[in-house]
């Protein structure tokens, strides 16, 4: 494993960063958007190279660079490892006049800034939620194996992710898994003594701890989310899909049992734990409920959703899990079977993203009919979640073809994990191909209810006679303040006004206009 | 690692409303160091006016150049306000942390190795500090005023702020890490400039440095404000 010295990487790495202009490469289409700006496949020309452009957006003149985006590139620059994301370079777009909107705008600088990544193919949930998916064990263990090896180095090199979920884990067609979108993520030490935000990671991979409201936490928290997601890939469909804070701490406590002082000492002391403790007595149930799993996988899935966060499993302890270490083991990447990937960027206009999904099922009954006749692409949300659950008798890795299916990669689009059909199954959509609902925008977005005490969002040092310094574009923001801005509202305000929100299940309400 | 114990400063703050701020001894120790820096730099520059000119000539470098030089920063003529005035006017209407100004002068002090033949003087320094100031205070404060915000009170248009801004982020290809071991050994050689001149006088370490802590004093006092921390 590649380890290295905090605070010691790279010193002397590229020292040009900046130079080279946009131009150098060649946009080929859009195939996501960003927390802060759309993301673009291209091919850089002099060497032929497809890379990923993500564009900063600097729309925001008031706010300047954004500052999720200058964490997202201090830490890239400083992470080096096979699953983490390559951070290539930055370049910049000359003149005013490339601003996507075609608005006017004095500001010279505001041609744009775009971060340079190698192109991934898909995107984990991108990827599961294809019709006719299924993973094998050995793939599932390939994948966890990938995740946890690029976290352990994250947690090693004293950065918290922040945002673990599917679609920020990339995958290519070599089967390679790549953590992603480190917009969230922040340095930490290891005294535990820091103050954070305990408003980051999408809520249904939020751990319990920062729903309770602890503001002292540390890499646990992304092992929480690691939880989720394998029990994710396992189960077929997200297992915490809480709709709010207090609906998410009860599916946790439902499932996990509710916390008390003897298996999780001094979770009374989490500030509001008062506000949120259970009632009724709850047991522990994931033995039960997941007593299907592999006794290897149940094992390792019960030391990551352990409720105390000093008592959850380690990445590093968890790559020395017997279920890694057992038959069947986890695949080679490069055994994995391709998948084509579609560069169709997913637009949110409903009619649109329709037309895309019926083309895409005609050419999949055309080539691929027998697929679909056991497992068609639309509607099949429970079959398929069965499906996904890979059993001894799925040896399906390796012999799959290609399968063309929607988008699968997002490059940290503000999108839930669902992304794909068949995968949540909407609650009355009998025969209506894909959920209408479902591309509805929450409009607003951010994230403007719910259980929180106030956070503070009045302007800290009153009404002094100074310009107001809120964020642009309030109507998009819960954050939006006047005077000083939070740092952490970054997603928010002083970035992207509303959009790209992952912190606080805002995409999700988005996704799915639950609020509103 | 930095004493949570030492946090004078901000605990002697004034209200908004009080007229003259207590000024945090960084401020006192900065000023003095950049003023002894200009000057001497000033007169290098005009035994190298010749080669100065050449480098104005390659000046004005446009988008797409970004980070090449530290020409953007260099004003047509210099500022009247001295450079001790211009930390305590920032000091005083930013409510930036002091750190931030040891922070800002990591950066400036980065730039300076990363570009020899690109002077600090009169010209940019004022430029600098606000850039620099201004992106510390982004990295470091929970609260931050934005770059509208501080271009007002450093007396530059927003747009050239948010220029500035840029080609500093560059000129530092984006590392605006400071570890507590760096921002530590930084507090001792400012200190060490002023013991050489006679004066001892020492740095409040009022906030912990990126990978320690981001709260500031003002958080945790404030209770409505208490969780917005990063």
């Amino acid at each position: 494993m590649a380890m290295a010295a905090p605070g010691q990487l790279n010193l002397n790495e590229s020292p040009s960063w900046g130079s080279r202009s946009v131009d150098c490469f060649e946009k080929l289409e859009q195939i996501g958007e960003g927390t802060y700006g759309q993301v673009y496949m291209a091919r850089e020309i002099k060497t032929g190279e497809i890379v990923a452009l993500k564009k900063i957006r600097m729309d925001n003149e008031r706010e300047g660079f954004p500052i999720t985006a200058i964490r997202e590139i201090k830490i890239l620059k400083k992470l080096h490892h096979e699953n983490v994301i390559k951070l290539k370079e930055i370049v910049t777009s000359p003149g005013p006049e490339k601003d996507e909107q075609g608005r006017p705008d004095g500001n010279k600088y505001k041609g744009g800034i775009y971060m340079v990544f190698e192109y991934m193919d898909h995107d984990l949930t991108g990827l599961a939620d294809r019709p006719a998916m299924r993973f094998s064990v050995p793939q599932i263990k390939c994948y966890m194996k990938q995740l946890l090896t690029g976290l352990h180095y994250c947690h090693v090199n004293q950065v918290l992710h922040r945002d673990i979920k599917g679609s920020n884990l990339l995958i290519d067609n070599e089967g390679n898994l790549k953590l992603a979108d480190f917009g969230l993520a922040r340095s930490f030490s290891n005294d535990h003594n820091a103050n954070l935000t305990n408003r980051v990671i999408t809520l249904w991979y939020r751990p319990p701890e920062l729903l309770l409201g602890t503001t002292k936490y540390g890499p646990a928290v992304d092992m929480w989310s690691v939880g989720c997601i394998f029990a994710e890939l396992l189960h077929g469909k997200p297992i915490f899909p809480g709709k709010d804070e207090p609906e998410q701490l009860n599916k946790i406590f439902e499932l996990c049992g509710a916390p008390d002082e003897v298996i999780w000492p001094g979770v009374s002391k989490i500030p509001w734990y008062n506000n949120f403790k259970p009632t009724r007595p709850m047991k522990r149930r994931l033995k039960e409920v997941f007593r299907h799993f592999d006794r290897h996988a149940l094992e390792l899935l019960e030391r990551m959703l352990t409720l105390d966060p000093s008592q959850r499993i380690s990445a590093k302890d968890a790559l020395d899990a017997e279920y890694f270490w057992t038959d069947p083991l986890p695949c080679d990447p490069k055994s994995l079977p391709k998948y084509e990937s579609s560069h169709e960027f997913q637009t949110k206009k409903k009619r649109q993203q329709q037309r895309q999904h019926e083309e895409t099922a005609k050419r999949q009954k055309l080539q691929h009919p027998q697929q679909h006749a056991r497992l068609p692409p639309i509607q099949q949300s429970g079959q398929a979640h069965a499906q996904m659950r890979p059993g001894p008798n799925q040896p399906i890795h390796g012999s799959q073809p290609p399968v063309a299916a929607g988008p699968s990669h997002h490059y940290g689009k503000p999108r839930g994990p669902s992304g794909g059909p068949g995968r949540y199954p909407p609650s009355g959509n009998p025969g209506g191909g894909y959920h209408p609902n479902r591309g509805g925008q929450g409009g607003g977005g951010g994230y403007n209810s719910g259980p929180y005490p106030s956070q503070g969002r009045g302007a800290p040092y009153g009404s002094t006679s100074i310009p107001s310094g809120g964020p642009r574009g309030g109507g998009g923001s819960g954050y939006g303040v006047g005077g000083p801005n939070y740092s952490q509202s970054g997603p928010y305000g002083s970035s992207a006004a509303g959009r790209g929100s992952n912190m606080m299940g805002g995409n999700r309400n988005q996704q799915y206009g639950w609020q509103q | 690692m930095l004493a949570a114990g030492e946090l004078t400063g901000l605990d002697n703050r004034p209200e908004p409303t009080q007229v003259e701020p207590t000024t945090p001894r960084v401020l006192t120790i900065l000023s003095f160091v950049l003023e002894k820096l200009v000057d001497r730099n000033e007169s290098i520059v005009e035994v190298l006016s010749h080669q100065q000119q050449q480098l104005d000539g390659l000046s004005c470098g446009g988008p797409g150049q970004v980070g090449k030089s530290l020409n953007a920063f260099h004003g047509v003529r210099a500022p009247s306000i001295s450079i001790g005035k211009y930390l305590e006017r920032l000091y005083k209407y930013t409510y930036c942390s002091p750190s931030c100004f040891v922070v800002g002068y990591v950066y400036i002090d980065r730039l300076m190795h990363k570009h020899p033949d690109s002077l600090v003087v009169s010209l940019s320094v004022h430029r600098l500090l606000i850039t620099s100031v201004m992106v510390a205070s982004k990295m470091l404060d929970d609260m931050h005023y934005n770059n509208a915000f501080y271009a007002r009170v450093g007396g530059v248009s927003n747009t050239e702020l948010n220029r500035l801004e840029l080609e500093l982020l560059f000129l530092l290809d984006f590392g605006v890490t400071v570890s507590s071991r760096v921002f530590e050994s930084y507090c001792l050689h400012l200190e060490k400039e002023m013991m050489l001149n006679g004066a001892c006088q020492r740095i409040e370490r009022a906030i912990a440095v990126d990978d320690v802590t981001e709260i500031s004093v003002e958080d945790t006092q404030t209770s409505s404000l208490s969780s917005q921390i990063d």
